[in-house]
């Protein structure tokens, strides 16, 4: 089963569940959360499913995040945040002049309200290692850009995701890993 | 309704319609009869480092005028914000609650004593006792226990290759021994009850032969109920010197500080389970940080000083993640040796069992905070929480400090003969595992509505949990009801039935994987006796500056390659040092099998 094929089952078993849980009462809907098996995304606790957007609808990707070189167990800041590497894979990327003025991929890290754009670093088709990331929840996002390194974000998204810590969401508040980003 | 209300209401529904249910379940727990977890079949010996207390020999229950029926009815420390959940509400874990003493009055015993250094040299003796302490936490008396009167016990001080006599005498109200925690010492001392001794009986004694062949930080604690003795106070640490003068980079002070926490209301101590240990789920993680038994460390020093920290992390399941409000911080060893360069760190993780040496420049006067900084779940929010605890002052004076290593200091050294002495293992970095295990769980007959939040909780795990954040549930699961797994992916074999024998000599590339998709996956810090071991890989990353281990944390989702020094002939206990998922079952025997006609114990150590 491939990782965005489990995810979207995934996303439309939950949306189907939470769709039902706005038309039930609230005491159906506790009946239904304690009958539901409700166990995540079938992908581990540092993959990211990318799915594609309008712009470039054939285009495929996943990502891991690998934690940063470390003397420890684990890649953490001084303030107890996680440090990854994100790995990107990507495949079906269309030539970045296919979609206009545009010369590069480029990924990065979103905070969850879409207030700060961290830009991690060029993604092409293959295997791309881009840079850090220390957010608790983060969007992934692969857009077209002018260039590899531009300052801020401003082409189209073309590939997008969650960071598995995403998941972690009230039970009634689901809605950011439904909708994801928008372009 | 605000969401975070209406999460609360549909949790209130939720847990109310389970309560019925999950009290039927909590009955039928109550009834099974106990389970020693995880402890079938080894040939010819049964491993009792956790669980059970022998039957003669079982810890008397408490008889606290506040508790009714055996049962435990003192309320857990919710986390800030948080309640107990309706579903478990009036559940209590199905065991007997105890503490130390049995109801002593703690007036009547002495008071603790801080650690004192005891410098031993080869050949030398060391009467060691595991008594009952009074401790004042908060304010209030407690008895607890201390080796020698002490909390931590005695700072054993040795020069490396040293051996040592300990004569340990058992003056608490449990069956005892002494582990004596990364030493790759003979077998026969090593400190596992059923495995490499008899459990020593209150009031009896046993003599210890210690032999240090590696410089750095130890520590020793009992091998029996460590959820109880441990966390009461058993504890104390070793440094082996090495004849080396600057085997570590200059500094002008050492510290050595013991890393504990404890679980406490406002004038009681949680009790422990008599008959299992409870927290199973994700180990007891106190809400009472200590250092050096204390809950405030304090430290003066001068400007520019450089201090050499020895850190041991020996709270039953807490991970901490340490800093100096921003002091430069270098790393310089950890639990059996230097690391092949010092490396600049900004805080430092310390799983349970696992030791760092570091080195802090306090380079301007002031108050520099001893802090655990770490990002918290709020499981019912759905939010990361930072969460920090000052675990001590360092204050430092405007006088400058001499001799002044600021110039030592800043440089990394490279320690090349560690890497030399790593050299003639890196041929077997790449080979295929020799072994794998999988890391896992099974539960039954927990409440239901822990079941049920675990089912609608779980689809995100964060690869540590830094603190429990559901502390409710983890109180009311024994391990007569979780039973921690290391699966060996070969046989299917599991904990004590595993049966691995390697040759003495022989290099062993062992890989873990902590399955991210069982109940109630968690990062076990994997500890094994008697032997070192490298971190050579992580997630397939191999490690760029090596360290020989005794303890690795294993992430959720991870996969670690161990790479294990297999030279000190025995039966050597590899486990998971959470002591509740020790007590759990999480543990088997890994055999060193020496060459024919060659003992363990022919060492000649």
């Amino acid at each position: 089963m491939s990782l965005s094929g489990a995810l979207v089952r995934e996303r439309a078993r939950r949306l189907s569940h939470s769709r039902r849980c706005t038309r039930l009462p609230t005491t159906a809907l506790a009946i239904g959360l304690l009958a539901i098996p409700w166990r995540g995304p079938d992908v581990g606790p540092f993959d990211i499913p990318l799915f594609s957007t309008a712009t470039a609808p054939a285009a495929q990707g996943s990502a891991r995040l690998i934690f940063a070189e470390s003397p420890f167990g684990v890649a953490v800041t001084a303030t107890g945040h996680a440090r990854y590497d994100v790995r990107i894979t990507a495949s079906k990327l269309p030539a970045p002049t296919a979609l206009g003025n545009f010369h590069a991929y480029v990924a990065w890290a979103v905070t969850p309200d879409l207030s700060q754009w961290q830009r991690l670093g060029p993604v092409t088709n293959g295997a791309s290692v881009v840079g850090h990331v220390e957010l608790d929840k983060f969007l992934l996002v692969i857009s077209a850009e002018s260039d590899s390194a531009p300052a801020s974000h401003s082409g189209p998204t073309v590939l997008h995701g969650n960071s598995p810590s995403s998941w972690l969401q009230m039970f009634l508040a689901h809605t950011a890993l439904f909708h994801g980003v928008t372009d | 309704m605000s969401g975070g209300a209406a999460v609360v209401a549909v949790l209130v529904l939720c847990m109310s319609a389970s309560v019925a249910v999950a009290q039927q379940a909590d009955t039928a727990s109550r009834t099974m009869p106990a389970r020693p977890p995880g402890m079938s079949g080894m040939k010819g010996m049964q491993a009792d480092s956790t669980a059970r207390p022998m039957p003669a020999l079982a810890p008397t229950p408490m008889n606290m005028p506040d508790m009714h029926g055996g049962a435990m009815t003192v309320p857990i420390p919710m986390p800030k914000g948080m309640v107990m959940m309706p579903g478990l509400v009036g559940l209590t874990p199905p065991v007997t609650p105890f503490l130390p003493g049995a109801g002593m009055d703690p007036l009547s015993l002495p008071a603790v004593k801080p650690s004192q250094v005891v410098r031993m040299q080869d050949g030398d003796t060391l009467d060691l006792a595991a008594t009952l302490v009074r401790r004042s936490i908060k304010g209030h008396p407690y008895v607890m226990y201390g080796f020698n009167g002490e909390v931590p016990g005695p700072l054993i001080r040795v020069p490396q290759n040293a051996t040592i006599i300990v004569r340990y005498h058992n003056r608490i109200d449990m069956p005892s021994t002494v582990h004596w925690h990364g030493v790759r010492l003979d077998n026969r001392y090593d400190g596992v009850p059923g495995v490499t001794q008899q459990p020593v009986a209150p009031g009896d004694s046993f003599v210890y032969k210690v032999h240090f062949p590696d410089a750095g930080i130890y520590w020793y604690h009992p091998h029996v109920r460590e959820d109880i003795e441990q966390a009461m106070g058993l504890f104390g640490n070793m440094i082996v010197d090495s004849p080396d003068k600057n085997y570590y980079s200059a500094a002008n002070t050492e510290q050595v500080l013991v890393l504990d926490d404890l679980l406490v209301n406002a004038d009681t101590l949680i009790p422990y389970g008599t008959e299992a240990p409870d927290f199973a789920l994700m180990g007891r993680v106190g809400n009472l940080l200590l250092v050096n038994g204390e809950p405030r460390y304090t430290l003066d020093v001068g400007q520019g000083e450089v201090v050499r920290f020895y850190l041991t992390n020996t709270a039953s399941s807490r991970t901490y993640n340490l800093s100096f409000s921003g002091a430069p911080m270098k790393v310089l060893a950890s639990d059996v040796s230097r690391f092949e360069r010092e490396e600049r760190v900004p805080s430092v993780v310390l799983a349970p069992a696992e030791r760092y040496i570091v080195a802090v420049r306090f380079d301007r006067p002031g108050r520099y905070a001893l802090v655990n900084a770490v990002q918290a779940i709020n499981h019912f929010q759905g939010e990361f929480d930072a969460e920090v605890d000052t675990l001590g002052i360092v204050t430092v004076s405007p006088a400058v400090v001499a001799p002044d290593y600021g110039r030592e200091f800043a440089a990394l050294r490279d320690n090349a003969a560690v890497s030399r002495d790593i050299d003639r293992y890196r041929p077997y970095f790449d080979k295929a595992p020799d072994k794998r295990l999988t890391l896992t769980i099974q539960t039954n007959a927990l409440p239901l509505a822990t079941v049920q939040f675990m089912n609608v909780d779980t689809a995100y795990y964060a690869p540590v949990e830094w603190v429990d954040a559901m502390p409710d549930m983890n109180w009311l699961s024994t391990s007569t009801q979780v039973r921690w797994i290391l699966r060996d992916d070969a046989t299917g074999k599991e904990n004590m039935d595993i049966d691995w024998h390697v040759k003495q000599g022989s290099v062993i590339k062992l890989r873990i994987y902590n399955d991210p998709k069982s109940f109630h996956p968690m990062q076990h810090p994997i500890h094994l006796h008697g032997q070192r071991m490298l971190v050579v890989a992580r997630d397939g990353v191999a490690t760029k500056n090596l360290v020989w281990k005794d303890t690795a944390l294993i992430p959720v989702g991870s996969t670690v390659d161990l790479l294990i020094d297999a030279s000190n002939p025995g039966a050597w206990m590899l486990h998971c040092h959470i002591a509740e998922h020790l007590g759990s079952g999480m543990m088997t025997v890994l055999h060193v099998d020496p060459p024919a006609g060659k003992g363990v114990g022919d060492s000649g150590r």
